[in-house]
């Protein structure tokens, strides 16, 4: 008994049964014809049903869930069989599905570590252009004319409006009549710039005080100019900008943890290219339709 | 497009033989793994996105003009906001296929005007960052996350897990209160270990949503919540629909795309959206694009199985569909010559040999692709049903795959990877139809931009004043169109310099219905300013649509305002011609042409009370380089012959309707 009892315990013959179990296992499957087993479970089925719920905001009734269970069922018949043929190598399909979620995986790594306050002050002064508040201005124009006339009529339609300012004549009542808007307040150049042109932005940014100023060309024609006010571009503080900041680290922080999950996966692997690789142009994929 | 490669059906012998070798291969496999511990795995994985930080909105609020504040307060929009509803990441499956390696992120940090890498490692960049964007990857293929609702053995060790999965599976209150603690406890950093398992990553979905609400900022950039569900009817009929919510995570976290695998009936989509709004309390509306490209489908007037048109098809449709999109990369679909022999203009960017999978157009699909016969044939279709199935407004966006939105001409970063700038990108093969046709990459048109009329840049203004159509569609450049029409209208308004005010103090915007009237003609005001860095404007005409008394389609196109009014004169009936000041061999033009302004005031002369009709602004820039033609000098290339190197872009407005009481 003891001695059967140590021959059992052999290693050796241990993998020999079980490599017969699977032989024969192998073999009655092939020559019974029997089936392979395709299980059910309540789980199974409470995920189908769920995620129809999900999509359709109510539980599938019997008839449709009988389907969705069908559709199932059919489906990973079809996927085993196709995974056996191979099917599912090479597939460029899955392999950038793997991919997308094993970085995914990478980027939501250490995704709950939140950035301290200390952090994301030195990312603000680290990167100020990123963040920083462009001038802003209280501002009037007049539009002399639309597109760019001669100089002669332009200075005749500025000392024209010039002449009508100094009677008192309210800016909004003279010049061209115009969708461009008259006068802005506390409005940043960035805007001005989108409204008007960059180069008529420019001269806002270091217009005199108070006085009417121009003729001064815009994308779209030509002005007189008045700044009443003007706030410096300024770096904001933290408080103001945190939302912004912080996406910005977390981006960061997001990037870095795909590079350094790429560069820990590759120092696993010994790559050699053993083929010759063009260095131009640059690798360029078919077009595929949409 | 079939996602899959064609299966190798030469080697089936050898396959075959593998299967055999393969099963005991696989049964051996099993039973090794039974006896292993699990892998081990790295970094826990999220299951939601964090909280977002909690800041006051006022701190990201943008300076207003005067002009703005004064108009927010009197209730109407100042602002023309621009944006693309169209826009493919690496997410989308057929994005992915070739090569998009841009995520969502990527995307809406582009649009925003930062400089990213693009696909193909060059560095990309705006000059003019758009106000809002709507990132519509594909639902077929997204991905889903219902695996974590099952209870696989190795959660079981753990007793928090395993609490979760039992009251996963009790369903739902219990399933909301575990996703509710696995969120929390991932926020916190307390996630039990075993959750480093992917069967416990986010669906793309949610982490859609998730880079959407990190980047939406009210007041200052509008990130949507969107996704693109992608029918092509039998085979590549183009039936898509951008989907887009005007609600932020709360709602749209409680439900899933609809994908087109149990349905491809765009009934099924209108179903699917009128139970995310009962459900969640939300709103959420579809936009149809490329009739162009549908086989006759995106305008048929029968339903989806070939049963006749109802009231209540057409109450879905008019209800779930307020937009339609005009341009993309892939085309026009507001007019085609052969529906408008008449408009010289009609004659661009077309897409007319065949369906998404080239399958090549029969006599008649045309006449139920295009915007602007639709628009017509749904006044028919209004006196037969009752409502009007096609009661769309303008629609721009660029359908990128590239995570790039750029209609720009002189920065076109193509739509796959493969048409992003080098220097034989133009004569690369698109896709050959299956007649035979080869179209190629200069065939895409760099166009695709909405403009929209709202008091703030926010999801619920935006969204408010596409669902009332106040919107248009550009092909790229950021024209400023007013359009307003009326009873009582005289021209004065233009003159008196305030006819914002009085557009809509006594009248209706693009985009609505006139009000009753008196028998008398309707009149309309319309302005338009050209884009602050762009070409000048050579007219602005209105499109009118009607049905005449035996049911027929008809259209006219009046020019209302051009420029050098005094040098240009019609002849037979035509405007003459604004000239052209391009240079193809420096790819560039002169604004020497053309008006920076045009207003205009038309009351329209054939007007029937008894007759239903639309009218909507078109405005033509001067003929200015296509991208082509900086492809051309930029990398020194000689074009073919029939390559189009020259352009007159354009904006369309969405109608304002007459019905007869």
């Amino acid at each position: 008994m003891e001695r059967l009892n140590t021959i059992l315990r052999e290693p050796l013959l241990q993998f020999l049964l079980i490599g017969l179990g699977l032989f024969l296992l192998h073999a009655g499957i092939a020559s019974r014809g029997e089936r392979l087993r395709i299980v059910v479970d309540r789980a199974r089925v409470d995920g189908l049903s769920s995620q129809y719920e999900a999509t359709w905001g109510r539980p599938p009734t019997s008839d449709e869930l009988a389907a969705l269970v069908d559709g199932w069922v059919r489906e990973e018949i079809a996927f085993r069989e196709g995974v056996e043929l191979g099917l599912d190598r090479d597939d460029p399909v899955i392999r950038r599905r793997v991919r997308q979620k094993l970085e995914v995986m990478a980027e939501e790594g250490d995704a709950a570590a939140m950035p301290t306050d200390a952090a994301l002050d030195a990312w603000l002064h680290a990167h100020p252009a990123d963040f920083r508040r462009p001038p802003a201005v209280d501002f009037e124009q007049v539009l002399l004319a639309n597109g760019a006339p001669s100089p002669a009529e332009i200075a005749a339609r500025a000392a024209a409006v010039r002449a009508a300012l100094e009677r008192g004549v309210a800016p909004s009542t003279l010049g061209e009549r115009t969708l461009l808007p008259r006068d802005g307040v506390g409005v940043g150049l960035d805007l001005v710039a989108r409204d008007f042109g960059g180069p008529f932005a420019d001269r806002l940014a270091t217009a005199p005080l108070g006085t009417w100023e121009g003729p001064v060309a815009s994308a779209l024609g030509v002005h007189l100019i008045r700044v009443r006010r003007r706030s410096d571009a300024a770096l904001p503080l933290l408080e103001e900008v945190r939302v912004a900041v912080a996406r910005a680290w977390e981006s960061d922080r997001r990037r870095r943890a795909l590079e350094a999950n790429d560069r820990r996966l590759r120092e696993k692997y010994a790559i050699s290219i053993e083929a010759e690789v063009l260095q131009t142009p640059p690798a360029v994929v078919g077009a595929v339709a949409p | 497009m079939s996602l899959l490669p064609q299966t190798p059906f030469s080697t089936r012998p050898i396959a075959r033989h593998a299967v055999g070798a393969a099963t005991l291969w696989f049964v051996a496999m099993f039973v090794a793994s039974c006896a292993k511990a699990p892998a081990p795995r790295t970094g826990p994985v999220a299951v939601a996105a964090p909280p977002e930080v909690a800041v006051p909105a006022t701190s990201t609020a943008v300076a207003a003009t005067s002009a703005e504040v004064a108009a927010a307060g009197a209730g109407h929009p100042s602002r023309v906001w621009w944006g693309d509803e169209h826009v493919h990441t690496g997410w989308s499956g057929d994005a992915g296929l070739s090569g998009t390696t841009l995520s969502p992120e990527d995307a809406v940090r582009f649009v925003r005007g930062e400089e990213v890498v693009s696909n193909t490692g060059q560095k990309a960049k705006l000059e003019q960052p758009l106000d809002w964007v709507a990132v519509t990857d594909h639902s077929d293929g997204m991905g889903v996350i219902n695996e974590v609702r099952r209870g696989a053995p190795e959660f079981m060790a753990d007793p928090t897990a395993k609490r979760w999965a039992e009251m996963m599976q009790q369903g739902g209150d219990a399933a909301r209160q575990a996703a509710v603690e696995a969120i929390n406890a991932q926020a916190t950093g307390k996630l039990p270990a075993v959750f480093m398992d992917p069967m416990w990553m986010d669906s793309a979905w949610q982490k859609t949503i998730d880079v959407m609400e990190r980047y939406n900022e009210p007041g200052r950039f509008t990130a949507f919540i969107a996704y693109e569900w992608t029918s092509n009817a039998l085979a590549g009929d183009n039936l898509h629909r951008n989907v887009i919510f005007r609600d932020g995570a709360e709602r749209t976290r409680q439900m899933l795309p609809l994908t087109t695998f149990g349905s491809r009936d765009p009934a099924t989509l209108w179903k699917w959206l009128e139970n995310y709004e009962s459900r969640t309390g939300g709103q959420v509306l579809a936009i149809p694009h490329n009739g162009n490209l549908s086989n006759g489908r995106m305008f048929e007037e029968q339903q989806y199985d070939g049963t006749p048109l109802t009231r209540e098809w057409a109450a879905a449709r008019a209800r779930w569909e307020p937009l339609f999109e005009h341009f993309q990369y892939k085309g026009q679909s507001e007019t085609h010559p052969t529906l408008s022999p008449t408009d010289e203009f009609a004659n661009f960017e077309l897409w007319d040999t065949s369906n998404l999978d080239g399958v090549a157009k029969t006599p008649g699909m045309i006449r139920t692709e295009y915007g602007r016969r639709a628009l017509e044939s749904g006044l028919r279709l209004e006196g037969t049903l009752g409502v009007n199935p096609f009661k769309f407004g303008a629609a721009g966006g660029t359908d990128t795959h590239t995570g790039l939105s750029a209609p720009i001409e002189d920065n076109f970063w193509g739509k796959f990877p493969s048409n992003e700038p080098r220097p034989e990108r133009w004569n690369q093969p698109f896709k050959e139809d299956q007649s035979g046709f080869v179209r190629r990459d200069w065939t895409l048109a760099a166009q695709g931009y909405t403009g929209v009329w709202a008091a703030e840049n926010t999801r619920a203004s935006l969204w408010d004043a596409m669902k009332r159509r106040e919107t248009y569609a550009t092909t790229g450049p950021r024209i400023t169109v007013r359009f307003f029409g009326g009873w009582e209208f005289t021209g004065e308004e233009i003159a008196e310099g305030d006819m914002i005010d009085a557009g809509y103090r006594h009248g209706v915007p693009m985009g609505a219905d006139l009000p009753p009237g008196h028998g008398k003609a309707p009149s309309f005001l319309v302005a338009a300013t050209r884009a602050v860095a762009g070409a000048n404007l050579d007219r602005v005409q209105i499109v009118k649509g009607w049905v005449d008394a035996a049911g027929g389609a008809r259209e006219k196109i009046f020019d209302v305002a051009w420029s050098d009014g005094d040098g240009r004169k019609r002849v037979r009936g035509k405007l003459a011609p604004v000239g052209d000041t391009v240079d193809l061999r420096t790819a560039s033009y002169a604004n020497s042409i053309g008006a920076t302004e045009l207003v205009g005031f038309f009351r329209d002369p054939d007007f029937d009370p008894r007759e239903r009709a639309f009218w909507y602004v078109r405005v033509l820039e001067i003929p200015t380089p296509r991208w082509t033609a900086f492809d051309a000098v930029r990398y020194g290339q000689t074009m073919a012959p029939e390559v189009t190197m020259k352009q007159q872009e354009r904006a369309i407005t969405s109608p304002i309707w007459y019905t007869p009481r």
